[in-house]
């Protein structure tokens, strides 16, 4: 067992300098191996084409928004599953059904949103003629 | 069965049904109502018949649990007072289908429903002994009276119903914290144990405390009888009420109130009552005089005969805080006269305002020359009104002026003022009624009386000869009752004739 | 640990109308997408089912009371009474809503399965015995309620009720928890019962702590039962929101919040109760005034009916501040009585307002005496419980109340408190008058026949208002018997 803070900490010192390390060693060598072609376009930061510059408050389409809530929802009830992975050796039976019932209504949340049309980004006819 | 059980189910069943009829055939409701209330009265009848006149107590008694928590029961019995009073209002409820028969045109389903419901209020009212049930039905007979005035009265008749019910409830309101304070220091919500408690001292309230129990009580019964200060609610009531509402209002409801003080005020409260009566007789005798003299520049006949009624009712208050056997007795049969001497001027008012569409004196005159039948029960009922020995109000006044001057002369001469005004008033209303020449309108307008108005009128009629010629068929009974509440009224109270100084009393001029 | 100690099937038992409740809900918003919508009345027709096999479990549960899941439920009387009371007040939202959602086009799955929810959380909230438990519940039961405020998107005044509702709510939650850390940080537990023994016991927390913390969990409850000074939102969120669910929010989520207020004040407060007595005091009183004088000035009926309700709160918490058992039991009453007459009337309302609710004024009102006699009739039977008439719920409710208040020797409050209930009986006879004494107006004479559900949701609260006040010993003698609450 590790037992002075220096020996606890030295592997996180290691994934630390690991991860420097790819990282300079990625951009690097994208700059060696690149093929590089200067015109103005391929200088701006989005090469996708989003102009950088306007005003800030531009207006995003509330699909946005929709997505954005929905995706919190799921993450956080996915969040409820490491702690579960923690303990479900001791729950036994009981921990299982419990997440059985969990992951059913999450389906359900899930069920009901893809259906109604929610993750749809064109949002289709046929989920607005439900409205 | 119970016979005041029976006489509560009858009116009640026969509203139910009522609200069951065909709205197409007015007729079929009209003749039911008809029907029902002259079986209540009959069955009535059976009251005065089996009453065991010497007993001073209540009598068909009847006592079973209503509610268990807190502990309300369903309490019904009848002493002297309320026995008359009941007959009162199942003699004058067939009157008031009656004068109804053609005069109500719209809605008469309802109107004959809401008439009967009234009866089982009113009924229910002078027979409950148990302080809530009493509440009960007090507010009860409150409901059909607001829609009797509020849909078949005339214009004003939406502000005169609301102020009613708003006059009447804040008034309720306070007696029902009373009742409850009541309830909360003796345990009991029943009537006669709860007088027993105070006859054998192990209830008592301290005098602080019974000056305001006995104002929220007094208050409520006030606003309803009503005395001077509070009594405007009732001319607007009368005038727009209905002829029937009218009658029932002014023979009966009013009765409540001064039922209410010398059922439950003086027994409950002898000390408090005794405190307050030098001012409430100076009320009364406000009340007396200011009603005359406003009945007598009144241009309304209504409005009159509803002014007519304040002074009328001042005698009965008069009465009750004279107390003296003869001033008890005296207001508990003026409430008697009341109800049927001015109860018939409404049924005439009533039957005048039929023909000629107005209520106005001067659009009327020379009346006894087209109609001389309705102008001489017309005259007997003023003279009755007005006290002519040998007719019914003679008899109340007498008594409750004889027990006035008993208790303090000064009362008496007072009060007397207001017998003399009320003959001015109700013959000059006569006269300018009935004498004189005959307009136009008058001529083509008035035709005599017709079979169902004599059916309606000539019981009233007879009862204020009855009651003036041989009071003895009434009196024994009403006696023993207020006997026995003036034995109560004088619980930890030394008797004194001579109440106060004349102080008071001078005030009043 | 082993797997018994996790899943007791008693427990699961005493919490089986929150998890039908819930599991309908679902199932409704899981149908929605499949079922075509001329199937809608089958929504409705579910959601009932779930509300009635909701009302047997909680009847059945009773048989067997008790806590469960390690005392943070607590089955007992009290709970039985308010959870029966909140589903009837769904079964009695949902039978007028059929012909309102019809109406307005509306007929979606989730206008049922929110109200589930809803009615679910305040099942949590009434029979939680933990302060994190009342907590849950009552952020269910709002949460769920806010959006059925808003539920007609398209009208503007809905949008505006629900914004408000959820901005204040939410404000209003916020101190309720934030007198829920106090208490925690000060007794060191949330359970009522043991919070309770700690502030009896010898170590006893300090009263400042204490103090706040029910003055703030004060301010968040008397917000949730529109109690003044917290009652501004009320008028704004019952006038804008749909007719149906208006009901539901006078009713429903207030008589959970009362029972929660009755809880809290009655078990943990208990000991401090000197000190919150005149809080209640006033606000009782200042309720009451604020609410029946306002009344007096609206033209509008779900406004007029908005501040009656704030009046009726103010009721209420005369019960409260008499702090016996018999208080408990009386304001336990009339949130029964008052439940039937209030859903009542706002069906007439929601009958009577036709499409996109053109019709709200009580000049609307005018004839209907003479055009829909029966509905009229019922109506009144509500009108007249409502000013407290004796032979309804309205009046032994009142009755019971101010016999409390008088017990305790609140005479100033019950003789205020009476006299503004005859105050209150102007505003309700003008709705009489309209109905019975004025020439039908446009909204009488266009108004349509009852449909079934219509009926339904009239002559049920009717009956069960004239039943209360007529033979009101049996709820009476059930609510005397789970009033005391401090175990």
């Amino acid at each position: 067992m590790p037992s002075s803070i220096t020996e606890v900490y030295f592997p996180v010192l290691v994934q630390g300098v690991i991860a420097i390390v790819l990282a300079a060693a990625l951009i690097v060598l994208s700059y060696v191996l690149g093929k590089r072609v200067k015109n103005k376009i391929k200088d701006t930061p989005y090469e996708s084409g989003i102009t950088p510059t306007g005003d800030a408050r531009s207006r995003f389409s509330v699909k946005f928004y929709l997505v954005a809530m929905l995706f919190i929802l799921f993450d956080i009830e996915a969040i409820f599953l490491y702690p579960w992975a923690v303990v479900y050796r001791e729950l036994k039976m009981f921990g299982f059904i419990e997440m059985l019932v969990f992951v059913v209504l999450i389906l359900s949340g899930f069920f009901y949103i893809w259906r109604k049309g929610a993750l749809d980004w064109s949002y289709s006819d046929r989920a607005r003629g439900k409205r | 069965m119970n016979l005041l059980t029976l006489l509560l189910a009858l009116p009640l069943a026969g509203f139910l049904i009522a609200l069951l009829l065909p709205r197409s055939s007015p007729h079929a409701s009209r003749t039911w109502a008809l029907g029902i209330s002259l079986l209540t009265f009959v069955v009535s009848l059976a009251l005065p018949a089996m009453f065991d006149r010497g007993a001073a107590g209540n009598q068909f008694t009847l006592d079973v649990p209503w509610i268990s928590t807190p502990e309300i029961h369903y309490h019904v019995a009848v002493d002297g007072v309320g026995l008359w009073l009941l007959l009162l209002s199942t003699f004058l409820t067939p009157i008031c289908v009656l004068i109804s028969w053609r005069s109500i045109q719209n809605r008469v389903k309802e109107f004959f429903a809401f008439l009967l419901l009234l009866e089982f209020g009113l009924i229910g009212v002078f027979i409950a002994q148990d302080l809530f049930l009493f509440y009960v039905f007090w507010e009860v007979s409150l409901v059909p009276m607001y829609f009797l005035v509020g849909i078949w009265g005339h214009e004003r008749r939406i502000y005169a119903a609301v102020k009613f019910f708003l006059f009447t409830m804040a008034g309720s309101v306070l007696m029902l914290a009373a009742i409850i304070y009541v309830y909360n220091r003796a345990g009991t919500f029943s009537y006669p144990v709860l007088l027993d408690m105070l006859q054998s001292g192990r209830l008592s309230f301290a005098p602080q405390e019974q000056l305001y129990l006995f104002l929220a009580f007094f208050i409520a019964f006030a606003i309803k009888v009503p005395i001077f200060p509070l009594h405007t609610w009732l001319p607007d009531a009368h005038v727009e009420a209905p002829t029937a509402g009218s009658v029932m209002l002014a023979s009966v409801m009013l009765k409540m109130g001064t039922y209410g003080i010398l059922h439950f005020c003086l027994p409950l409260f002898p000390s408090a009552s005794r405190r307050c009566a030098p001012w409430i007789v100076v009320l009364a005798i406000i009340g007396i005089i200011y009603g005359a003299l406003v009945s007598m520049v009144q241009p309304n006949m209504k409005k009159l005969v509803a002014y007519s009624s304040v002074s009328h009712l001042g005698f009965v208050i008069l009465g009750i805080f004279s107390f003296t056997q003869l001033g008890l007795d005296g207001a508990v049969y003026q409430m008697l006269n009341h109800g049927i001497s001015t109860g018939a001027l409404f049924v005439l008012v009533g039957l005048l305002y039929e023909r000629r569409h107005s209520l106005e004196i001067k659009d009327y005159g020379g009346v006894s020359t087209v109609a001389p039948w309705l102008a001489t029960v017309f005259l007997i009922t003023t003279l009755a009104s007005i006290g002519l020995p040998t007719l019914n109000n003679f008899v109340g006044e007498f008594l409750v002026l004889q027990g006035a001057a008993l208790a303090n002369y000064t009362w008496a001469v007072y009060a007397a003022i207001g017998v003399i005004l009320s003959a001015c008033y109700m013959l000059w209303l006569y006269q300018r009624v009935f004498y004189g020449e005959a307009g136009e309108q008058v001529r083509s307008h008035l035709p005599d009386m017709n079979l169902r108005e004599w059916a309606a009128v000539v019981p009233l009629v007879v009862m204020m000869v009855w009651m003036g010629v041989y009071s003895q068929s009434f009196l024994p009974p009403v006696s023993k009752t207020t006997a026995r509440v003036l034995s109560q009224a004088q619980v930890n109270v030394p008797f004194q004739v001579q109440l106060r100084p004349n102080t008071e009393v001078a005030r009043a001029r | 640990m082993p797997v018994s100690n996790f899943v007791n099937p008693a427990d699961l038992v005493r919490f089986l109308p929150e998890i039908i409740l819930t599991v309908m809900g679902t199932l409704l918003m899981v149908l929605d997408p499949v079922l075509h919508k001329r199937s809608s009345y089958a929504f409705g027709h579910l959601s009932l089912l779930g509300l009635a096999a909701a009302l047997v479990a909680s009847v059945y549960a009773f048989r067997d009371p008790g806590p469960a899941f390690g005392g943070m439920l607590m089955v007992d009387g009290f709970a039985t009474f308010f959870r029966v009371l909140v589903i009837g007040v769904g079964i009695l939202t949902i039978l007028p809503s059929y012909r309102f959602l019809a109406r307005h086009d509306a007929e979606t799955s989730e206008y049922h399965a929110l109200l589930l929810y809803s009615i679910a959380g305040q099942c949590l909230m009434v029979s939680a015995n933990e302060l994190i438990m009342i907590f849950l519940g009552l952020e269910i039961s709002s949460i769920a309620s806010y959006i059925l405020a808003g539920y007609l998107r398209d009208d503007k005044r809905a949008n505006e009720s629900a914004l408000k509702y959820f901005l204040l709510g939410s404000f209003a939650t916020g101190f309720f928890l934030y007198g829920v850390a106090f208490i925690y940080g000060s007794t060191g537990t949330v359970n009522l019962t043991s919070v309770h023994a700690a502030l009896t016991g010898p170590n006893a927390p300090s009263p400042v702590f204490v103090g706040v913390a029910a003055a703030l969990m004060f301010v968040g409850l008397a917000f949730k039962v529109s109690a003044a000074p917290f009652q501004v939102w009320a008028p704004d969120v019952y006038q804008g929101a749909p007719t149906p669910v208006t009901a539901f929010l006078s009713a429903g989520p207030k008589a959970a919040a009362f029972a929660i207020f009755l809880r809290i004040f009655m078990t943990s407060f208990q000991p401090i109760a000197n000190g919150w007595e005149p809080l209640v005091w006033g606000s009782a009183l200042l309720s009451m005034t604020i609410g029946n004088f306002a009344a007096l000035l609206q033209s509008n009926v779900k406004r007029l009916l908005a501040y009656s309700s704030i009046a009726h709160a103010g009721y209420v918490l005369v019960a409260l501040t008499a702090r016996s058992d018999v208080g408990t039991a009386a304001a336990m009453f009339y949130l029964a009585a008052y439940a039937f007459m209030n859903v009542g009337a706002f069906a007439v309302v929601s009958h009577l307002s036709g499409r996109g609710e053109r019709y709200q004024n009580v000049d609307d009102f005018a004839g209907l005496g003479q055009k829909q006699p029966l509905t009229a009739a019922m109506l009144t039977i509500f009108l007249l419980s409502l000013i407290g008439v004796p032979l309804t719920g309205g009046f032994f409710g009142k009755f019971y109340i101010f016999k409390a208040a008088l017990e305790s020797h609140l005479v100033w409050l019950t003789v205020l408190g009476l006299l503004n209930s005859a105050v209150a009986a102007y505003y309700y006879l003008r709705l009489l008058v309209m109905m019975y004494m004025h020439e039908p107006s446009e909204a009488a004479t266009n108004a349509e026949p009852l449909s079934f559900g219509l009926s339904a949701a009239l002559i049920l609260p009717a009956l069960g208002t004239l039943v209360l006040g007529i033979f009101p010993s049996w709820v009476l003698e059930f609510a005397g018997r789970s009033s005391n609450l401090v175990k």
